[in-house]
């Protein structure tokens, strides 16, 4: 059979050709330019992002919490020391750590092997085992037992290590070791960056009260100064004079490290202008009290005890 | 009647036919002077030849075997030679004919474009393009911008320090042969370098002033990586390699041969190889759980000093340092008056013996130290480390194909230059391209089977 005509067209055509597919942008044409699109922005992003780079990315340091914000360290030197004073220090620490929300680390010579060198050395292990047993601790504060706080009002992080704060009290440029070092600190330092605060005192940096920032640098300035070599030196004070000979010799410690007045943090029951204590003062400390007879720590300092059991009672 | 096709005109009078100018002695028609008498003596002489003796016509109507009846055509379909198109074209004998030989490449191709469709034309160019331009991309400075770019190759994130000129300067002059080593020694880092798109620092370590103190000797590299960090302050990792080594493959990059799988190629437990019997990790109570653990925090990132192990201890004629604060406290600490005062009779290497007493004294230093494998990065040659024979660790083997060779010690009582030479013509016999291998080990291995001689191809 044939048809000769195609077959007419019917009379009502529909008005539009159906749908293609569900979505109005995706016709074919436009697909390609997708995919095209696709494409590259997959490239863009292996080019940005490629494995080895993630993988080898330099992990970002542990941001410590702050909690205890501050670990107090004090090292009861028991040959030193007699045992009721001793008892004396320990509760001065315990009571500021408490008002504030302190941490103590109390240790006691023989704690830790120091491989034959003098006891005096406890204090930077001492530190350093603060660091550890404190990880999200902010700051350290290490107060020689010779020392008592007698300000309960004033908090260390907000009264010395506050940026703002830091910038106001640390002296610039001045010689590392009094008087004549041709070392100075760092007339560039800022608040922020600083890892370390102490004071300076007649003879040289004073080691009996400082504050050492909880973080990366702070185990590497311990561990150095720590050092198995510098202890086996024969410095004439021990760690006093290894920190002072780290301090000069190596500008990565130095450029962290702030030198504050020494009333702030460390002032000293008799001396100089500059280092009496005064009412108000954080701090009182005896360094050169002795560990028996008239200039004991215990007589020197007994003024002083009653004084900070009243105004922490008050407080 | 058929015939197969119209009889010619009268013999005589005719056409100028363009196949029959045969005895005309001229190889192109005359077709400045279509009129001339030129045309005419070309009939007469082919009316001459053809007609032999009886004068018949050239065809014959009688004639219907089947290549009589066929040859037009057979003979048009052949391929026909001496033709020009040029006057080819008042016949066109080969229009709408595939013949393969008359029409010139260029119409060939022309040919099959045309008749391709628009979609594999478009696909066809596409592949085109992209193996032009990969060809293109290998063959000019583009693959060196490209490996160099921080972010595409990141070439330009690694320094190499080399250390030349060794001796030189105040203390002694230098011989023919040193200079050799150096100028091989310097060529091949420059020629890595140049493949590769890194940085390269060479750097004078003759005597100086600054460092005759005794306890300063050979401690510039401290100083000179110091500088290299300054002056490039976009490098990240910095490679630092004696005057006496040399690169023995050229065509592995750092970044595929270490650095991209830095984590697998490393190992941070020392106790895997420990020829100094350093005990690891500490146990010190006081230390946090990450300076007791014996590969620190584990991740790769970490590591900011890769160095390698001979038979005696860390060598320092081959590692890299990663740019980082804790860069800079090591490299700061690693001179130390206190320490070197007390050690510098016990330490015969100097730099090395004092990295090794802060590794093993200082925490810190250990968490972000990493070794590599010795032949990774510090193959010695057999004369180095030679008391116990040939170890696997620690020499070089020309079958696993080592990247560097440390001519380690070659100054006491080695030949430096003697091993200097050999490696080098080691490392060019073993990266011989495709053709010279052809060459040598096939085409002169058979001549030398033929003929008995040896041949220098």
């Amino acid at each position: 059979m044939h048809f000769a005509l195609p077959p007419r067209k019917t009379s009502q055509p529909p008005p539009y050709l159906p749908r293609a597919s569900r979505l109005p942008g995706l016709r074919r044409s436009r697909l390609k330019v997708i995919a095209l699109a696709g494409l590259f922005f997959l490239t863009l992003i292996y080019l940005v992002s490629r494995p080895s780079r993630s993988r080898n990315a330099v992990p970002t340091p542990r941001v410590p919490k702050g909690n205890p914000p501050v670990v107090l360290v004090t090292v009861l030197d028991e040959t030193k020391y007699s045992k009721a004073y001793l008892e004396t220090v320990k509760e001065n620490r315990m009571q500021y750590a408490e008002k504030h929300g302190y941490q103590t680390l109390l240790a006691k010579v023989g704690d830790y092997d120091l491989a034959g060198a003098p006891g005096s050395w406890t204090t930077v292990v001492a530190m350093r085992d603060a660091l550890t047993k404190f990880p999200d601790c902010h700051y350290v504060w290490h107060l020689d037992a010779s020392g008592f706080v007698m300000n309960p009002k004033l908090k260390i992080e907000e009264h010395i290590m506050k940026a703002a704060k830091l910038d106001e009290l640390m002296k610039k440029d001045v010689p590392v070791v009094p008087p004549d070092s041709i070392i100075k600190t760092f007339s560039h330092l800022k608040g922020q960056d600083v890892d370390l605060v102490l004071t300076q005192d007649k003879e040289g940096l004073s080691a009996g009260s400082l504050i050492v920032r909880n973080g990366e640098w702070a185990r590497f300035f311990l561990e150095t100064w720590f050092g198995p070599l510098y202890r086996s030196y024969n410095f004439q004070k021990a760690e006093a004079h290894a920190l002072e000979h780290i301090v000069q010799w190596h500008p990565t410690i130095l450029s962290r490290m702030a030198i504050i007045d020494q009333r702030v943090i460390n002032a000293y029951g008799k001396g100089g202008k500059e280092e009496e204590y005064k009412d108000g003062d954080l701090v009182i400390r005896f360094p050169e009290c002795t560990a028996a007879g008239a200039q004991s720590c215990e007589t020197q300092s007994q003024v002083f005890v009653q004084a900070w059991r009243r105004v922490f009672a008050s407080t | 009647m058929s015939l197969s096709r119209s009889p010619s005109p009268v013999p005589g009078g005719g056409w100028a036919s363009p196949g029959l100018n045969i005895a005309s002695g001229r190889s192109s028609p005359t077709r400045a002077f279509p009129g001339s008498s030129g045309t005419p003596a070309m009939w007469e002489s082919s009316r001459l030849k053809k007609g032999g003796g009886a004068g018949y016509p050239s065809f014959s109507t009688k004639n219907q075997s089947f290549f009589g009846r066929h040859m037009r055509r057979l003979s048009s379909s052949l391929p026909r030679f001496g033709s020009s198109p040029s006057y080819a074209d008042k016949e066109k004998l080969g229009r709408g004919r595939w013949s393969v030989h008359n029409v010139p490449l260029l119409g060939r191709i022309r040919g099959i474009m045309g008749r391709m469709g628009r979609k594999v034309k478009i696909r066809l160019l596409m592949l085109l393009t992209l193996l032009l331009s990969i060809i293109i991309f290998y063959n000019s400075p583009m693959v060196y911008h490209w490996r160099r770019s921080t972010w595409l190759g990141g070439g330009k994130k690694i320094v190499i320090i080399l250390g030349a000129n060794v001796g030189g300067g105040v203390m002694d002059w230098k011989g023919a042969r040193e200079w050799a080593i150096e100028r091989d020694s310097v060529r091949n880092k420059k020629k890595y370098v140049a493949r590769w798109g890194y940085e390269l620092e060479i750097v004078d370590m003759s005597t100086k002033k600054r460092y005759a103190h005794e306890w300063r000797e050979s401690w510039e590299k401290v100083d000179f990586v110091r500088t290299a960090l300054r002056k490039y302050p976009k490098a990240e990792w910095f490679w630092w390699l004696d005057l006496n080594t040399f690169v023995m493959e050229p065509s592995y990059s750092l970044q595929d041969h270490i650095f991209n799988n830095l984590d697998k190629h490393i190992y941070r437990d020392i106790n895997e190889y420990n020829p100094l019997n350093i005990s690891h990790p500490f146990t010190e109570t006081y230390l946090d759980a990450e300076s007791q653990s014996p590969i620190g925090d584990g991740k790769a990132g970490s590591v900011n000093l890769i160095l390698s192990q001979d038979c005696s201890g860390f060598n320092l004629g081959s590692f890299f340092v990663r740019r980082s604060a804790w860069t800079d406290r090591l490299l700061d600490l690693w001179w130390d008056p206190v320490a070197y005062e007390q050690k510098h009779m016990e330490w015969a290497h100097k730099e090395q013996d004092a990295l090794e007493q802060l590794y093993i004294s200082q925490p810190w230093v250990r968490k972000h130290t990493a070794f590599l494998p010795q032949r990774m990065i510090n193959s010695f040659p057999s004369g180095a480390c030679a008391d116990n024979g040939n170890d696997t660790r620690i020499h070089y083997n020309e079958k696993d194909r080592d990247f560097l060779v440390n001519m380690a010690g070659c100054e006491w009582g080695r030949d430096c230059w003697g091993e200097m030479y050999n490696f080098r013509e080691l490392s060019y016999y073993l990266n011989r391209n495709p053709w010279e291998r052809f060459k040598e080990d096939l085409v002169a291995v058979i001549w030398f089977k033929i003929t008995g001689q040896r041949v220098k191809l």
